[in-house]
Order: structure tokens, then C-alpha cells, then sequence
């Protein structure tokens, strides 16, 4: 009996050692853990996701550093005072001077919307072109953009870039030039004609030579994708001077 | 612990009875109506889920083997050559492709396809594997059997 | 996607829809034969869950031929669900009761929730007379299994008399 009070007071003193040093190692199951994580979670669902900032926004932005590094990782030497002309926006610029010409944070491509449009990119694109031709010469300009992007359109449908109106007139011009003038649509095949998934095979023949094939759910698309096909098979093996 | 399959996963019993049912209800957040909500009845049919996962990872090639090969019939039909004739001229030109290679061959390169069965067709033609009459479209390809035939 | 691509999705999935004259033809080997076109699985695109089955017209089924004493022995059960409600119908009874009834390529099939919008597919007419606009439709003739040989009251008599014969029957001869 007096073992056991002994030891329950002992229990009780280094209980009360522990909440006094605050060092409470503990080596039971740790039950906070599930409440803890819902309540994080809950709060962070309640608040919504973060805005997304521009990265000059950020504390550690640099704009000298950035415009450095950026014609380094394209791996030209620009005129420093160029590129940066380049790279503000004309908006931007208006803002800036109703401002007084006030500094503020700017972020690589200076303008006020964000995130940035396609639009605004490709016009960028474009200025940082022409400042490479300025900084360094045409050609260098010329291998800049076969680099960076002819290269990327390797390969890529070119219908999905370009869409011409009416392929079948620009086929004939195209043809002309060559000196081919008759072309011959021929209905090759077709099935289901009379349901909705009607199909059509259009070949466009010329002196016994295909020219290009096309389908389509009714026979005037299924023409105008032969020409396209034509179009693209004139093309195919064209190497340029 | 790390575990690989999810069998062990649901066997490994902690204490804490919160993280043990968790376990179940992961398992369990795909299925409809209590079985996903209540416990005892999720448990049931995780279980139940898991035997079928185990039955089901045989099945699965089962079925694919069995897909691919209907594919490569189908294209082998096309061409007019029978799927064992197909496969028998190819492995005797050593061209050790498997149903799975042939099978996108067919279905997404069919001009390398066309390639192949005419080969197979050669090969079968000179080893007397077919009998067919009409052969100009394959005196274009050259094996040696063809050759020696020739001499 | 671009024109092309669009147009070449659209040719790959095209329906197409084929004829099969069904006279003097083993229904059973047929429904193999017309599971594959019903089904897509002549095309290296097929896929159990991919839409690709094409149309089938199956015209003349009540010329098919069924082997052996099949019009005799083989029945077709069905139960109305009520009690008592079992029927046995013969083969020939069937027949001659619906001749476009050909329960063999709804047989064929796996039963699963596809075979009743594969079977929608499937148009059987007892007779060569197909309405135009289905005819329309048509793209390509499936081979029969069997060659369909000419009945010797089909040829027209001038040729039967003019075919050269190795005997000449007796003239007190009856012909049957």
C-alpha cells in the first residue's frame, strides 16, 4: 500500500516537474495531429487561393539583374538601354510620365495589366527582335529568330497557324504558276450518305496525278481539304534557295 | 513504413482510430452511398475492392493481350494475310516485334504496317508457308530465300 | 485541331455500311462474320468502349440455310415472366412466323450494355426489297461464306437446251 502512495506521489511531482520546464516528451499517440491539420486546412480553404503576383513584386527583384540575365539566358549581347526601351509598354510609358515620372517597381515587361496578354507578349517579342538588330546586326537577328522560333515550329500542323478562306482558288493561283491549269475534283468514295455522319472522299487529280485527298461530311469540304492536302504536298518537298 | 501494395497498407492497424479508418475511407471515396460515408459498411467493401484489384491485375493483361491481337487480325485481314501466316513470315525474317508494337504499328502507322505484311507475304510465299498467284507487288522486296530461288 | 486533322478523326470513325445477301447461307457462321462489321473489329482501331461499328444490311434472310435437322431440333425459348409463361418455339416454326427474327448474331455477341445499340446496327429484310434511302447508304458488299450456286431453272432454257450433253435420254424417259 505505501509503495503504491509512494510511487503515485512520485508520478505526481514529475508531472508537475515537466509542465514547470515545459519539456514535455511524449511517447503516446499524438492526437492533436488530425485536429490540428483539419483546422489548418479549414483556414486555408476559408482564405481562398493566393492572388497571382508578378515576380516584381517580389522583395529580392532586381530589374538591372533581371535584364542582365534575361539576354544571357538567350544567349545575345544586347544594349542594355535598348532592351529596357523595348521592354516598357507604351501604356505604361503614358502612365508614367502623368506620374512625373515617378520610380516604382517595375516588372520585366513594364506594363500595368497582368497577367500578361498574348498579345503584349508577341509585341515584345517582337521589340526585343528589333533591339538585337540594333545592338548587333540583320543577320544576327535573322539566326536569333530561326533559333528560337523556327525551331519550335518543326514538325507542327501548319493549318493550325494558318487558315486560308477559300484553299481551292488559292490552289489553282498556286497551280498556275506552275503551269498546271486543269484540275480534276473526283468523288473517290462515300458512305452514309443519307445520315448525319454522312463521309465523303475527294481526290483532286491532274493529268492522272493525284494532287491531294480529302474527306469531310459533305462534298464541297471534303474539295476544299483535298486542296488543303495539295497545298501541303506541293510544299512538302520545296527546299529553299 | 513504406508500403508497396495496398493490401498491407489496410492491414497495418495504428491506434490512433482516426488515422486506422482514414486509411479505409481513402480506399472507400470513389464508391456511392454509405459504403463511402459509414465505416463498418466502407471496410466491407474496401475489402471487397481489394480482392477484385488482385483478380483484376491478371485480368487486365488478359484482356489487353487479347485486344492487341484482335487489332492485328483486323489489319491483317486488310492486307489479306492471315494472322499465324503473319506472324510465323515475320519471326522467320527475324523481325521480333511484339502484339503490343504491331498493334500501334497498325493503328497509328499503317503504311509501316503495309511494309510489314508484305514481307511476311514474301517470306511466306518462298518458304511455301501460302500459295498466291499474284506476286508483282511484292518483287520489290528481297529476302534470301528469294535470292536463292532466283539462281 | 486543324482542318485536316478534324477531317481525317472524321474519315477514321466513318460509318460505313455494307450489304450481305444472306440466301442459301449458314446463319450461324454468318453472325461471326457480321459481329466483326457490326462490332468494328475489322478495323486496328477497335476498342470494346470506341463507337466504331459500322451498319449492316442483311437482305434475302428468309433464303438462309440452316445445317443438318437444325429447322428441326434447335429451339428458341422465351418467358413472358409470368408463371406458365414459358414458350419453345422450333427453329422452322420461328422462321416461318418472322423470317427477319434471326436471334443468331444477338447470340454471337458477349452480352453486355453495348450488344442492344450494336444490334440497332443490324437492318434485316426478308426479301432484296431495301428502301432506297437505306440503299443509299451502302458503301460496300460483304462476300458470302458460301458461293451461292445457279439453279439449273434459273438459266434461261435456250442455254440448258444448247449445253452439251453426254447422254440423250430415251425417248419413253420421265423426267421428274
Amino acid at each position: 500500500m505505501s509503495l503504491c502512495r509512494q510511487s503515485f506521489l512520485l508520478l505526481r511531482r514529475s508531472v508537475v516537474q515537466n509542465v514547470c520546464f515545459r519539456v514535455t516528451e511524449t511517447r503516446n499517440i499524438k492526437r492533436w495531429v488530425s485536429p490540428t491539420l483539419k483546422e489548418l486546412k479549414r483556414r486555408r480553404d476559408k482564405i481562398g487561393p493566393e492572388p497571382e503576383k508578378p515576380r516584381s513584386s517580389f522583395l529580392e527583384w532586381n530589374y538591372e539583374a533581371e535584364i542582365y540575365a534575361f539576354g544571357k539566358r538567350l544567349g545575345e549581347e544586347f544594349d542594355k538601354k535598348l532592351l529596357k526601351q523595348a521592354l516598357i509598354q507604351r501604356e505604361y510609358a503614358n502612365m508614367q510620365e502623368f506620374k512625373a515620372k515617378e520610380q516604382v517597381i517595375v516588372p520585366l515587361i513594364n506594363f500595368q495589366e497582368f497577367p500578361v496578354s498574348k498579345e503584349t507578349l508577341s509585341n515584345t517579342f517582337k521589340a526585343v527582335v528589333a533591339v538585337l538588330k540594333r545592338s548587333k546586326d540583320l543577320n544576327r537577328a535573322q539566326i536569333f529568330v530561326k533559333d528560337f522560333v523556327l525551331s519550335q515550329m518543326n514538325g507542327k500542323d501548319v493549318y493550325e497557324l494558318w487558315d486560308p478562306q477559300n484553299p481551292y482558288e488559292y490552289l489553282t493561283t498556286l497551280l498556275n504558276e506552275k503551269g498546271i491549269t486543269e484540275i480534276e475534283p473526283r468523288l473517290c468514295n462515300q458512305s452514309a450518305v443519307n445520315t448525319i455522319l454522312a463521309n465523303f472522299q475527294v481526290g483532286l487529280y491532274s493529268n492522272r496525278k493525284l494532287l491531294g485527298i480529302g474527306w469531310g461530311e459533305n462534298i464541297k469540304i471534303a474539295k476544299e481539304t483535298a486542296a488543303l492536302d495539295a497545298i501541303q504536298r506541293i510544299y512538302k518537298d520545296y527546299v529553299p534557295k | 513504413m513504406v508500403f508497396t501494395t495496398a493490401v498491407n497498407f489496410v492491414r497495418s492497424r495504428g491506434p490512433d482510430e482516426f488515422w486506422r479508418k482514414r486509411r479505409i475511407f481513402r480506399l472507400a471515396a470513389a464508391f456511392y452511398g454509405r459504403k463511402r460515408n459509414c465505416y463498418s459498411i466502407a471496410v466491407r467493401y474496401v475489402h471487397r475492392a481489394l480482392v477484385y484489384a488482385t483478380k483484376g491485375r491478371k485480368l487486365r493483361k488478359m484482356d489487353i493481350t487479347s485486344l492487341r491481337q484482335t487489332r492485328v487480325q483486323a489489319a491483317c485481314e486488310q492486307h489479306n494475310i492471315n494472322y499465324e501466316t503473319f506472324r510465323e513470315g515475320l519471326t522467320r525474317s527475324d523481325i521480333m516485334l511484339n502484339r503490343k508494337t504491331l498493334a500501334d504499328l497498325a493503328c497509328w502507322e499503317p503504311y509501316t504496317f503495309k511494309a510489314l505484311t508484305d514481307i511476311a507475304l514474301r517470306r511466306g510465299v518462298d518458304d511455301g508457308l501460302i500459295n498466291i498467284t499474284k506476286t508483282e507487288s511484292l518483287d520489290r522486296i528481297i529476302t534470301r530465300g528469294s535470292l536463292q530461288s532466283n539462281k | 485541331m486543324s482542318v485536316l486533322k478534324r477531317v481525317q478523326q472524321w474519315a477514321t470513325f466513318a460509318r460505313i455500311w455494307h450489304v450481305y445477301d444472306a440466301a442459301w447461307q449458314n446463319p450461324f457462321q454468318s453472325a461471326e462474320l457480321l459481329k466483326k462489321y457490326l462490332m468494328g473489329m475489322y478495323k486496328p482501331i477497335y476498342h470494346p468502349s470506341n463507337d466504331c461499328g459500322d451498319h449492316v444490311i442483311v437482305i434475302n434472310s428468309a433464303e438462309i440455310a440452316l445445317p443438318g435437322d437444325e429447322w428441326k431440333k434447335r429451339v428458341y425459348f422465351h418467358h413472358t415472366g409470368y408463371p406458365g409463361g414459358a414458350t419453345w418455339t422450333l427453329a422452322w416454326d420461328l422462321h416461318s412466323k418472322d423470317p427477319t427474327m434471326v436471334p443468331a448474331v444477338y447470340n454471337s455477341m458477349d452480352g453486355n450494355l453495348k450488344r442492344r445499340y450494336t444490334m440497332e446496327r443490324l437492318h434485316i429484310f426478308p426479301d432484296s426489297n431495301v428502301p432506297k434511302d437505306l440503299m443509299a447508304n451502302v458503301s460496300n458488299q460483304i462476300r458470302q461464306i458460301r458461293p451461292m450456286p445457279k439453279r439449273l431453272d434459273h438459266y434461261p432454257e435456250q442455254q440448258v437446251k444448247e449445253f452439251p450433253k453426254v447422254i440423250d435420254y430415251p425417248k419413253d424417259y420421265v423426267v421428274r
